[in-house]
C-alpha cells in the first residue's frame, strides 16, 4: 500500500502540501502508479483526516501527528480526499480505493486515546455518545465519496486485538465497520478492512461481517474473504531480496490473496525494494500460470 | 489487606486501592510491605493476564491508574526506607512520536518490578537521551516508537552513544509497533520487546547478564 508519505517522499515534497492538496495528494499517487505498476490504488494521507474535521489538533510535518482530543478547532480536508479520488478515478483505468476511518478508531481519536481506551470500561455511556457521533460523521463522509463511485478501504486500528479485547471489538468496533460496509456494498463498490496487529480473536467477526477484503499483517489464516498483505512494512523498508522474495512466495502460496504490504509502505522505504517486490512477484505469477 | 489491595489493583479500582493503602498506613504496615505485597503483587498477576491475552490494553491502563492511585501514596515512604532498586532505567519515546501509551505500561510494569525509572517523555530528541545518560548513568536505556517514520531515531541515539564513547556505560533496549528483533539487531541495541511483561524478563535476562 504505496501512500502519501512515501509519494511525497519519492517527489521530493514537504508532507503538509500534499496532504492538504487534493491535485498534488493525486499527483503523487499517479506517479507511484506509474511508477511502481500495482494492480489497484488508495487514496489515503494520513489517519487523521476525519478526525481533524472533527476538531482534533493535528501537526502534518515532519510527520502526521494527532495532538490531541477534539476542540473546537476543526480544519476540513475531506474534500481535498474526494477530488483526489475524482481526479484518479478519471485518469487511472485500476480499481481506486478510498480510505475512511472505522468509527472505533475515530471516536477514541476524538476522545483522546488513552482516556477512550478507559472510557470504554469505566465510562460506557460517554464512550458510545462519541463512538454515535464518530459513526454518524462517517456516514455522511461515506456518501460524499461514493458518489465519486470508488471503492472503501476502512481503517481500524485501534480496533486491533493487539489493543483491545474481542468482546469489546463485538461490542463497540464491529457495528460501526458493518454499517460502513453495507452502505458501501449498497452502492455496488467493494469495501475492505485494514486492521493491524493481531486479529486473530476476532477473525470470525472480520470474515463475516460483509467485507470483500481483509487487509491483515499476518495471512496465514483461513478465512473465506479475499486476503490482503503478505509483505510486512519492516521487510519493505529494510529487507534484502532473499527477505523479500520468502515473504511473497508464501503469500502467493495463499489463497485468496491480494499481495500487498501488511501496511501502508514506510515513507523512505527504497523505491527499488518495491520494485523488487513487484518483479518477484510477477516472476511467480508466470510460473504459476505456467509462461 | 495485601489480598484486598491486591485483588484491587486487579479489579482497576483506584479509589480502592488508595482507600486501602491510606488504611494501611494507619495501620502502621511497612510501606514496603504494602508496596511488595499488595500492589506490585497485584500488578504482576496483570501482567500474566496480559500475556494470557485475558486482559488488554485498556484493562492494563486501568490497572496502571489502580496501582499509582496507591504507588502514589506511598512513595514518599518508601524513599526513606531500605528498598533499594534493583537497577536504574531511563525510558522514552523518541522524537517525532508522541504515543506514549505503550511506554507507559512497560513504565509501570518495570516499576512493578523494582526498578527505578526515569522517564523523559515522548517526542524526545535523541541529544536528550544521550545527556540523560551521562547525567543519570542509568542500567538500561528504553526506547519506544509507534511508527515506522520515528524508529530511524533510534539508529541516532545509539550512533550519539557510540560517538560520546557512551555506549559501552549502557545496555540499550527498543520497543514499539513497527520495531522488531531483526531491526534491533541491525541498530546494535542490546534487545528488543514487544510489549511490557517481557521487557521486564529482557531486562532481568541483561541484568543478570
Amino acid at each position: 500500500m504505496v501512500c502519501a508519505d512515501h509519494g511525497a517522499h519519492l517527489l521530493r515534497l514537504e508532507f503538509k502540501e500534499v496532504a492538504q492538496n487534493g491535485k498534488k495528494l493525486a499527483r503523487v499517487l499517479q506517479r507511484c502508479y506509474e511508477l511502481y505498476g500495482y494492480d489497484m490504488v488508495l487514496v489515503f494521507s494520513d489517519p487523521y483526516v476525519e478526525a481533524q474535521s472533527m476538531g482534533c489538533p493535528v501537526k502534518l510535518n515532519p510527520y502526521p501527528t494527532l495532538l490531541g482530543p477534539a476542540s473546537n478547532n476543526s480544519i476540513d480536508r475531506t474534500q481535498e480526499i474526494i477530488r483526489a479520488a475524482e481526479i484518479l478515478k478519471d485518469k487511472l483505468d485500476v480499481p481506486i480505493f478510498v480510505s475512511v476511518k472505522g468509527p472505533f478508531t475515530l471516536a477514541a481519536f476524538l476522545g483522546g486515546i488513552e482516556r477512550f481506551l478507559k472510557m470504554i470500561l469505566k465510562n460506557e455511556n460517554e464512550a458510545s455518545q462519541l463512538l454515535r457521533d464518530a459513526q454518524q460523521n462517517q456516514l455522511e463522509y461515506l456518501e460524499r465519496i461514493l458518489s465519486v463511485g470508488v471503492n472503501i478501504m476502512i481503517g481500524d486500528p485501534l480496533a486491533s486485538s493487539s489493543v483491545i479485547s474481542p468482546a469489546v471489538f463485538a461490542k463497540h468496533a464491529l457495528v460501526g465497520i458493518k454499517s460502513i460496509i453495507e452502505k458501501s456494498k449498497a452502492h455496488g463498490v467493494l469495501a475492505g478492512i485494514h486492521i493491524c496487529g493481531d486479529v486473530s480473536p476476532i477473525l470470525k467477526h472480520l470474515d463475516t461481517s460483509g467485507a470483500d477484503i481483509l487487509s491483515v499483517e499476518n495471512i496465514d489464516v483461513q478465512t473465506d474473504t479475499v486476503r490482503m498483505g503478505g509483505v510486512g512494512t519492516d521487510t519493505i523498508l529494510n529487507g534484502d531480496i532473499r527477505r523479500i522474495r520468502s515473504e511473497v512466495e508464501n503469500a502467493l502460496r495463499q489463497k485468496p490473496i491480494i499481495l500487498s504490504t501488511s501496511c501502508d509502505v514506510p515513507a523512505q522505504t527504497n523505491p527499488e525494494n518495491i520494485k523488487t517486490m513487484l518483479r518477484i512477484a510477477s516472476e511467480c505469477g508466470n510460473e504459476l500460470r505456467g509462461i | 489487606m495485601f489480598e484486598l489491595l491486591r485483588k484491587a489493583v486487579i479489579d482497576m479500582d483506584d479509589s480502592k486501592v488508595a482507600a486501602l493503602v491510606s488504611q494501611a498506613l494507619r495501620e502502621e504496615i511497612n510501606p514496603v510491605d504494602i508496596l511488595e505485597d499488595g500492589l506490585i503483587s497485584g500488578m504482576q498477576e496483570v501482567a500474566i493476564l496480559f500475556a494470557r491475552k485475558e486482559y488488554y490494553v485498556p484493562e492494563v491502563l486501568l490497572s496502571s491508574e489502580a496501582f499509582y492511585a496507591g504507588f502514589d501514596i506511598i512513595k514518599p515512604l518508601i524513599g526513606k526506607s531500605s528498598r533499594k532498586p534493583k537497577a536504574k532505567i531511563v525510558i522514552g519515546v523518541v522524537e517525532g512520536d508522541i504515543h506514549d501509551i505503550g511506554k507507559n505500561i512497560v513504565k509501570v510494569m518495570m516499576e512493578a518490578a523494582g526498578y527505578e525509572v526515569i522517564d523523559l517523555g515522548r517526542d524526545v530528541p535523541y541529544t536528550q537521551f544521550v545527556e540523560a545518560v551521562e547525567r543519570e548513568k542509568p542500567d538500561i536505556l528504553a526506547l519506544s516508537s509507534l511508527m515506522t517514520t520515528t524508529m530511524t531515531q533510534m539508529d541516532m541515539v545509539i550512533k550519539e552513544l557510540e560517538q560520546r564513547k557512551l555506549r559501552g556505560d549502557v545496555k540499550v533496549i527498543v520497543g514499539g509497533a513497527p520495531v522488531n528483533h531483526e531491526f534491533a539487531m541491525k541498530i546494535k541495541a542490546d534487545g528488543y520487546s514487544p510489549d511490557g511483561p517481557s521487557t521486564v524478563t529482557l531486562i532481568e535476562r541483561i541484568i543478570g547478564g
